[in-house]
């Protein structure tokens, strides 16, 4: 019986998923086709050069003189047996920059994720368990403050303090390379993997991880500490106690249970936004990840790279969601019964 | 007309006008189309001619309006008498591009229509004969349009109008009361004030009581003061000052000067305000928003609720900041109302998700029930029962949500996304990383915006923290 609505909870969910990625699509096509401005005149100049068969050459290529509905099922059609279309900029297919792209995002923004995920949920859950206590006040102001941080400003103030040389007459400070991903002057501009390179790579990796690590360790240590300062005071936690565990056992057998839902709602999420690229941090340390590709897109108007980049964040998203929701069902007895 | 329905009229016309007051104190002094107002600066080349060579004269500087047609009369001669076989060339420098018009054409008269505000310098060159020439140069300052009337006073009109509609209202009400014999304040509304206010009384209370609370208050009224008072003190920040900028921190200038010669301090204090324009409306459009949303979707249940929660699931998944930043690209500018209409209609959907699920938990208590069995309207039963059940939630939501609509000002303005002729932190900040002010020494031009956004986003959470804490039913026996 049980298994037979788990099934059926998790088709729902599916079918949910189906929904809301075609209704992301949709969004992303209508807000894009909405826009004044004829797309045609975009891509030639205004010269007499261009003559008009030329131009109804390329809207018969694009579609652009069929119905809207129609034009949307092109849309549908195309982004669904993969064909997404050159970059304007780079001439090449949208997916094989954004592959490219991904490797170096994978490498800074899920390594630090993954850590500070793990450290903010210890930091979080020591401060629930001494609620009140030095470590407690301590922890939570500094991740209110940092919290509350602009990314982008964390990212310059590091990445400036430590480029100076000797801030302040310190000459012991350390200096980190402000940007870039390894040292291009020293192994050359076509990367290639080896020891020295690799330990390049990570000494690059240092200040974006760190601007990264402060926003995400403030945001899972402040949702942690808050979900288990509910749990604990329930009830079952005192009975708990007064059957005589140690606290560590109250902790890891009924705190940490009770108190995993909205953790693992924010770890999906937080997942989800490593494909979708860190743009502030990788803008601000040129880091070639997808966050900067997509800064640069913009500023190029390369519009196939911007609308893949939307529809694959929004589908990281929808897709982490559903994995947290189903991981929901598997701990959780309660959502089964319902 | 009933009397109830009219003291409810009365008091919902209070309370709009009470709001819409605070945002019209809130917006008022601030002045209205933000372009230059004045040509930055002004320069006029002439050259004097020797003898014999021949003379250009371009004409005088002009001021003009984008897309207005501008003619110059330009004149020239040769220095000897008789030798009339001259050739006149215009250019016209804009925007750093230098375009040869007319060419070859000997004339005096430069015809073009400018588009755009800048500084656009025109050319004249006169060849005589002998190939000799001369030149003379002469400017036109595009500015932007002077605010209309309705631009510069359409804010006092709505306010005073909503001062007069105040007024009259209450007249007519306590002269309707008046007139039908009945005491002006009936003892159940004082009783009703006196509750209120005694329970606005205890939640202030337990406010000032929380250490969170307390100290989100005091930050807060410090900002809210500088957001009043700072655009008075600062007077004009948006004149471009040439020859002033990038000045070092000195008594004038205690922060130093930005790349366009403006006072930072200055900047900060006028920024104060905008930033916190933007993050109180766009919140409120967004709660607004989100609340309606939640209230309809948990009330409706069913299919509708159904598609309401999907549409929701697209709004939360998609990466606004790429998308808002597209659509602006091809919008082109987009100016301060255009931020918070962004801002606000992007961020309703977890406050929408919230009031839903509260929602449906008070929609099946039984009070609910009863007042459907005595014959409650929907819409009665939304007003009176299920949203005051709601209301604290999305109060105490609303307040974080100004925290993160004054950060996504900011990332957006980082980004590029910077509202035209306006100043905020946010535009501060970026303008400041592009001029990489700790390089040139102006290390408070992005340390001091960045820190006041922290602060201010900080008593944001805290006093939306506390108030959380004691409106929430279900964190306050904590």
């Amino acid at each position: 019986m049980a298994k037979k609505s788990f099934r059926r909870i998790i088709a729902r969910r599916l079918v949910n998923v189906v929904l809301t990625i075609v209704g992301i699509m949709i969004l992303n096509f209508a807000l894009i086709h909405f826009m004044p401005g004829d797309p045609i005149n975009e891509i030639f100049p205004r010269s007499a050069k261009f003559s008009d068969s030329m131009k109804d050459a390329f809207r018969d290529k694009f579609h652009l003189d069929e119905s809207i509905p129609e034009q949307l099922g092109w849309y549908l059609y195309n982004t669904f047996t993969g064909q997404w279309g050159d970059s304007y900029v780079w001439n090449q297919p949208v997916l094989d920059l954004i592959l490219l792209d991904l490797r170096w995002t994978m490498l800074l923004v899920g390594i630090s994720t993954i850590f500070t995920i793990l450290i903010g949920m210890a930091v979080g859950a020591y401060s629930a368990y001494r609620r009140g206590g030095v470590f407690d006040v301590g922890a939570t102001s500094i991740s209110l403050f940092f919290y509350g941080m602009p990314v982008f400003w964390l990212a310059l103030i590091l990445q400036l303090s430590f480029s100076t040389s000797e801030p302040f007459g310190m000459s012991w400070w350390p200096q980190l390379p402000p940007s870039g991903y390894y040292d291009t002057d020293r192994f050359g501009a076509t990367f290639e993997w080896s020891l020295p390179v690799f330990l390049s790579v990570l000494k690059y990796m240092i200040l974006p991880a760190m601007t990264l690590a402060v926003g995400t360790l403030a945001g899972v240590s402040l949702v942690m500490r808050s979900s288990l300062v509910d749990t604990m005071t329930e009830d079952y936690i005192l009975t708990a106690r007064a059957k005589g565990l140690t606290d560590y056992q109250v902790l890891r057998r009924h705190a940490l249970p009770n108190g995993m839902p909205p953790m693992i709602a924010l770890i999906a999420m937080d997942i989800a936004f490593i494909i979708g690229g860190a743009y502030q941090v990788e803008y601000v340390f040129n880091y070639p990840g997808i966050g900067y590709r997509t800064i640069l897109a913009i500023e190029e108007r390369d519009f196939p790279i911007l609308q893949f980049i939307v529809v694959i964040g929004g589908v990281a998203v929808v897709i982490a969601n559903f994995i947290a929701d189903l991981v929901l069902v598997y701990i959780d007895p309660r959502i089964k019964i319902a | 007309m009933t009397d109830i329905a009219t003291r409810r009229a009365f008091a919902a016309f209070a309370m709009a006008s009470v709001l819409l007051m605070s945002a019209f104190v809130l917006i008022h002094a601030q002045p209205v189309g933000g372009q230059l107002s004045s040509p930055p600066f002004a320069c006029h080349a002439s050259f004097l001619a020797a003898e014999g060579d021949p003379v250009a004269e371009a004409g005088e500087n002009i001021t003009t309006y984008p897309n207005e047609h501008i003619t110059l009369n330009g004149s020239g001669s040769t220095g000897f008498e008789g030798s009339a076989n001259l050739n006149y060339t215009w250019k016209v420098k804009y925007q750093s591009v230098t375009r040869t018009l007319y060419g070859m054409m000997p004339t005096t008269v430069f015809n073009k229509s400018v588009t755009g505000t800048g500084v656009a310098e025109v050319n004249l060159t006169v060849t005589d004969s002998l190939n000799r020439t001369a030149w003379d140069t002469t400017l036109v300052f595009v500015v932007g349009r002077p605010p209309t009337w309705l631009q510069e006073h359409g804010l006092e009109v709505v306010g005073y109008g909503i001062i007069v509609a105040m007024l009259g209202t209450a007249g007519y009400v306590f002269g309707r009361r008046y007139l039908a014999g009945e005491a002006l304040v009936s003892p159940a509304e004082k009783e009703k004030a006196h509750l209120a206010l005694s329970r606005w009384g205890k939640i202030f209370r337990q406010l000032v009581r929380n250490p969170m609370g307390i100290i989100g208050v005091v930050i807060l009224l410090f900002f809210v003061g500088m957001a009043v008072v700072g655009p008075m003190i600062s007077g004009d920040v948006k004149t471009v000052q040439q020859g002033n900028d990038f000045l070092p921190p000195s008594p004038d200038h205690w922060l130093g000067t930005d790349n366009f010669g403006i006072d930072i301090f200055k900047e900060l204090l006028y920024g104060a305000r905008t930033s916190m324009v933007v993050g109180v409306f766009s919140a409120v459009i967004a709660s607004f928003l989100g609340a309606a949303i939640g209230l309809y979707s948990g009330y409706a249940g069913g299919m509708k609720d159904e598609i309401v929660m999907r549409l929701n699931d697209v709004v939360l998944s998609i990466p606004w900041l790429v998308l808002m930043i597209i659509v602006a690209a091809l919008l082109g500018e987009i100016d301060l109302t255009g931020i918070i209409i962004i801002i606000g209609l992007t961020g309703w959907s977890y406050t929408a998700r919230m009031v839903r699920a509260q929602v449906l938990s008070v929609k099946e208590r039984q009070y609910i029930e009863r007042a459907k069995a005595i014959g409650a309207s929907d819409l009665s039963i939304i007003r009176r029962h299920i949203f005051p059940n709601t209301f604290p939630l999305v109060f105490a939501n609303t307040i974080l949500t100004v925290a993160i609509s004054i950060l996504s000002e900011a990332t957006l303005s980082f980004l590029g996304l910077r509202p035209e002729g306006e100043v905020t932190w946010g535009t501060m900040l970026s303008f400041a990383s592009e001029a990489s002010a700790f390089q040139i020494g102006l290390h408070w031009w992005i340390l001091a915006p960045g820190l006041c956004i922290v602060v201010v986003v900080l008593g944001f959470t805290l006093l939306g923290y506390a108030l959380d804490e004691i409106l929430n039913p279900k964190l306050r026996h904590r």
